[in-house]
């Protein structure tokens, strides 16, 4: 298997499914799924292989470079195995809308472009591969029209901002050393000054920033999740935005190194510690604002906002289990944010595309296997023990204990009780509490939704149970940026101050779980009732009369919502109008009348004569 | 192995008397406050064993599912706390994971109360979830501040050390946190002021209200762990733990009664003050003790 197949199966299913769409539409859904299939058997295939290859007729004369190494292979992984997922969950999801062949074609675009963008050896190809995904993620996003433009154009300007922050970092790295070659700038940066090398983290850190959506750079984030179609927003969450985490890993540790980026700065002003702080803040404000939400999707892309933050916590923490539980983290999060997503679509599939929280309920008994997903998966995002989650998320608080930064640490724990406030509401008022009289004869999901939201839920118990799986892998990935390796098991990590065994943890709940379920199926029986058939000590509910879950949190609401406004969203949308009524008053001078166009013409003149009068500059 | 074995059959039994015993002797020592004679120690078991064989009503799956979760949940933190020298899975994860496995308990009953679908099951649940994120600001600036402390997440090595050097709460740089903890745990006992949750007069039992029958007795066997639970947490990152059970429980009988005594005197806060308390005192002792930590560690 060679490394240039990947990119060619990718672009090229990417495109073929456009065409084969025009013929007929089983066939394009067939071709996408197989393509997709084919990228995961194709990565897989290539575990463990460290290639580097040049390919001298690239882009403008600059060489066109691919390397694969673990860093790489994981994130392709992931991307390959989500997108398949994703694409499989939109066969029914997508089916009776327009424009699907579009909608196809762009997803699988969007998925070569990512592992365009992880396989790329040289900053000129990585660039393109970032843009594609960029101008291909903003026509998804807005492929509803209506509010879905406006989240569009606010993704694209950012990224945007984002690009060219790159493209100044590339030029000034070029103009430096004369190439763009990963590995050669990677060897010769470490002799750099530490301002240079500041100026180029820093640099990339605001494209990398903007993607991951760090605050205060978040800002695009909650519409673009909210608006797109559901199964893309999937992908947006789980691997998109997470192109952020990998792009700050590169320049990070692999570009600059790890012993130059721990060492910027002076004792308590350090580049990392900086980072650091700003993903706490990442985690705990966006959570409380995810509280507030009553729209499905925008309290999980709050969410998707501060669970970047932990990533960022983890692996700015220059430790090797930070690392390793900030990239970890990354895929966790990937696979129960994807699920959530998934859940939230199988619902709005079969309500009309609703997601106001406060007008749903009680659809456990109508659609059971979404229900599951979505309880592994807010059991994945608060971190339960036995989820995926929970792993990640203890090897990041041990290393912020471990190393003596409480307060961080009480920033990503108080971060979690948040957490589980507000995805309690999720759930519960999806899939808990009473069913409203229209969804009565809803039917559950059909099994293209089932089978990606089946599987996933198997991922969050299995890497939740058995993190040594994955382990093993990020392990290798922290070594090789020069961190001491972690003592991993199949099912745990030890260590001095303090070991993790899940196994032991999973058999004890199982245990006591079976004796408890045997009492209970010993003792008297229980008579099943309907949902009306409760007490009210004596008064008559009448039905589907009132909401028991609208305004679930209140009391909370109340005193801390005049301290979560979000400010910074304000400000850019400050900066926006001045900016457009800066234009206006620009464009005014053009008046269109060539008398104006005469009478500026001879100000100028006299200015100049002025100014030669006066000053005699000539 | 086999002393093992025999620890982890041992602590959840020892637990559960203990839990239960202090559910007897609440109402005893209530009613006596109140210069009433009060029921029979062993009321509690009494109305448990009558309970297992009463009809009750089902809401559906998750409604059992949720409730066995939670009793799940709740013997699992028993084996990772130690209770004197029991302590069977101590070294398979320290209190970082104990504080995770602490949250299938309510989340297992929030779980199966949300199927229940009853008005007065919602507002409990949204309660104890605002109380228990309003009690988790102190309580986790106070744990960051033992954990700091004593460099170590393992709660076996605390009461080690502990055993060493004297109680945490006597020693100079973690007496405000435990002050502050100390201010925290009738909110975490679920007891009054801070009986909101389940207030019975108000909202019919909140969470409660729907079960009846076996749910209400393996409810009944939850709070009983969950008592034990919160005070064992206490006496063993405060209190020194203990050499032996018996000591231990000593500790924790003391620790109980003077919950009780406040628990018989204050009325019940509203969730808005209960909230405004537990952000003012203990979180701003707890801050001040983190910090003190720090400093004095470095």
């Amino acid at each position: 298997m060679s490394l240039e197949l990947v990119l060619i199966v990718a672009f090229g299913g990417a495109l073929l499914t456009y065409v084969l769409g025009k013929m007929s539409h089983r066939v394009r859904d067939f071709f996408a799924v197989i393509v997709s299939l084919a990228l995961v058997a194709i990565v897989a295939c290539l575990y463990g292989r460290s290639v580097e290859k040049t390919f001298y007729s690239g882009f403008f004369g600059i060489p066109f470079i691919l390397r694969l190494n673990m860093l790489s292979w994981f994130f392709a992984i992931a991307i390959s195995t989500l997108g398949t997922l994703s694409i499989i969950f939109s066969l029914s999801y997508m089916k009776d809308r327009e424009r699907t062949d579009f909608y196809y074609s762009m997803m699988l675009l969007v998925n070569a472009a990512m592992l365009g963008i992880v396989l790329a050896g040289d900053l000129v190809s990585f660039y393109i591969f970032w843009e594609v995904m960029s101008w291909s993620t903003f026509l998804l996003i807005s492929y509803n029209k209506g509010p879905a433009l406006a989240a569009g154009m606010k993704y694209i300007i950012m990224s945007l901002v984002g690009s060219l922050a790159m493209l100044i970092g590339m030029l000034s790295l070029y103009t430096t050393y004369w190439t763009l070659s990963i590995s050669e700038i990677s060897a010769v940066i470490a002799s750099a000054s530490s301002g240079y090398i500041l100026f180029t983290l820093i640099i990339f850190s605001i494209t990398f920033g903007i993607k991951n959506a760090v605050m205060p750079l978040h800002t695009w984030l909650p519409d673009s999740y909210a608006e797109a179609p559901s199964p893309f927003t999937a992908v947006l969450s789980g691997m998109l935005t997470r192109m952020g985490i990998y792009g700050f890993v590169l320049i990070m540790y692999v570009i600059v190194g790890a012993v130059r980026t721990l060492d910027l700065g002076s004792e308590i002003l350090k580049f990392n510690y900086i980072l650091a702080w700003l993903g706490a803040i990442t985690i705990v404000i966006p959570t409380f604002i995810a509280m507030l939400q009553n729209d499905a999707k925008q309290l999980l892309a709050w969410h998707g906002i501060g669970q970047g933050g932990y990533m960022i916590l983890g692996i700015s923490f220059g430790t090797s289990l930070g690392v390793v539980g900030g990239i970890f983290h990354t895929l966790n999060h990937a696979i129960y944010i994807v699920l959530l997503f998934m859940s939230v679509a199988a619902v709005q599939y079969r309500t009309n595309g609703e997601r106001d929280l406060n007008s749903l309920g009680g659809l456990i008994r109508k659609m059971p296997v979404a229900f599951m997903g979505g309880l592994l998966g807010i059991s994945g995002l608060i971190g339960v023990p036995l989820t995926n989650g929970f792993v990640s998320k203890w090897l990041i608080y041990k290393t912020l204990i471990v190393e003596g930064y409480p307060f961080l640490a009480f920033a990503a724990l108080i971060g979690t009780w948040g957490t589980i406030l507000s995805v309690y509401k999720f759930l519960h008022n999806m899939f808990l509490g009473q069913l409203p009289e229209k969804y009565k004869d809803i039917h559950k999901s059909p099994f293209s939704m089932q089978l990606p939201m089946i599987v996933l839920s198997f991922a969050i118990l299995l890497f939740g149970i058995l993190p040594g799986i994955p382990l093993k892998v990020i392990n290798t990935i922290g070594t090789s940026f020069g961190f001491e390796p972690l003592n991993v098991t199949l099912w745990g990590i030890a260590s001095e101050t303090g070991t993790l065994n899940t196994i032991n943890i999973f058999s004890a709940v199982v245990v006591a779980a079976l004796l408890i379920w045997v009492l209970f199926r010993l003792s008297a029986k229980s008579v099943p009732v309907s949902q009306e058939d409760s007490y009210a000590a004596g008064a008559h509910i009448p039905k589907d009369k009132y909401h028991y879950t609208a305004e679930f949190y209140n009391p909370l609401y109340r005193m801390i919502k005049p301290f979560l406004r979000d400010v910074i969203d304000e400000f850019y949308y400050w900066i926006a109008a001045s900016v457009q009524k800066l234009s206006d008053s620009v464009r005014r001078v053009y008046a269109g009348d060539v008398g104006y166009y005469v009478m500026y013409i001879i100000l100028f003149l006299a200015f100049l004569i002025f100014v030669q009068l006066k000053w005699k500059s000539w | 192995m086999v002393t093992k074995v025999i620890q982890i059959i041992l602590s959840p039994v020892l637990a559960l008397i203990v839990g239960v015993f202090f559910l007897g002797l609440a109402r005893k020592i209530m009613a006596r406050i109140h210069w009433r004679y009060g029921p029979p120690l062993i009321q509690p078991v009494i109305d448990m064993i009558r309970l297992f064989y009463q009809k009750s009503v089902s809401h559906g799956r998750m409604f059992d599912l949720g409730i066995i979760l939670s009793l799940a949940g709740s013997i699992v933190v028993v084996l990772f706390l130690p209770f004197g020298q029991i302590a069977p899975l101590s070294n398979s994860g320290g209190l970082l994971v104990i504080l995770y496995i602490m949250l299938l308990a309510p989340l297992g009953m929030a779980l199966s109360g949300g199927q229940g679908a009853n008005p007065n099951i919602s507002i409990g649940i949204s309660r104890k979830l605002i109380l228990s994120l309003g009690y988790e600001v102190p309580l986790l600036l106070v744990l960051l501040a033992v954990m700091t402390h004593y460099k170590t997440i393992s709660i076996v090595e605390m009461v080690y050390i502990q055993q060493s050097t004297g109680w945490s709460i006597t020693s100079w740089p973690l007496f405000l946190s435990g002050l502050s903890y100390f201010l925290i745990l009738p909110a975490t006992l679920g007891i009054r002021p801070f009986d909101m949750t389940s207030a019975p007069q108000e909202i019919s039992s909140g969470p409660m209200v729907e079960y009846g029958g076996k749910y209400l007795a393996l409810a009944t066997i939850e709070h009983a762990f969950a008592l034990f639970i919160s005070i064992a947490l206490f006496v063993n990152l405060f209190l020194g733990g203990a050499a032996n059970p018996i000591i231990f429980f000593v500790k924790m009988l003391v620790v109980f009664v003077l919950g009780l005594f406040v628990h018989a005197v204050f009325p019940r806060f509203r969730i808005e003050q209960a909230i405004k308390y537990l952000w003012k005192w203990p979180t701003l002792l707890a801050f001040l003790g983190l910090i003190m930590t720090l400093v004095v560690g470095s």
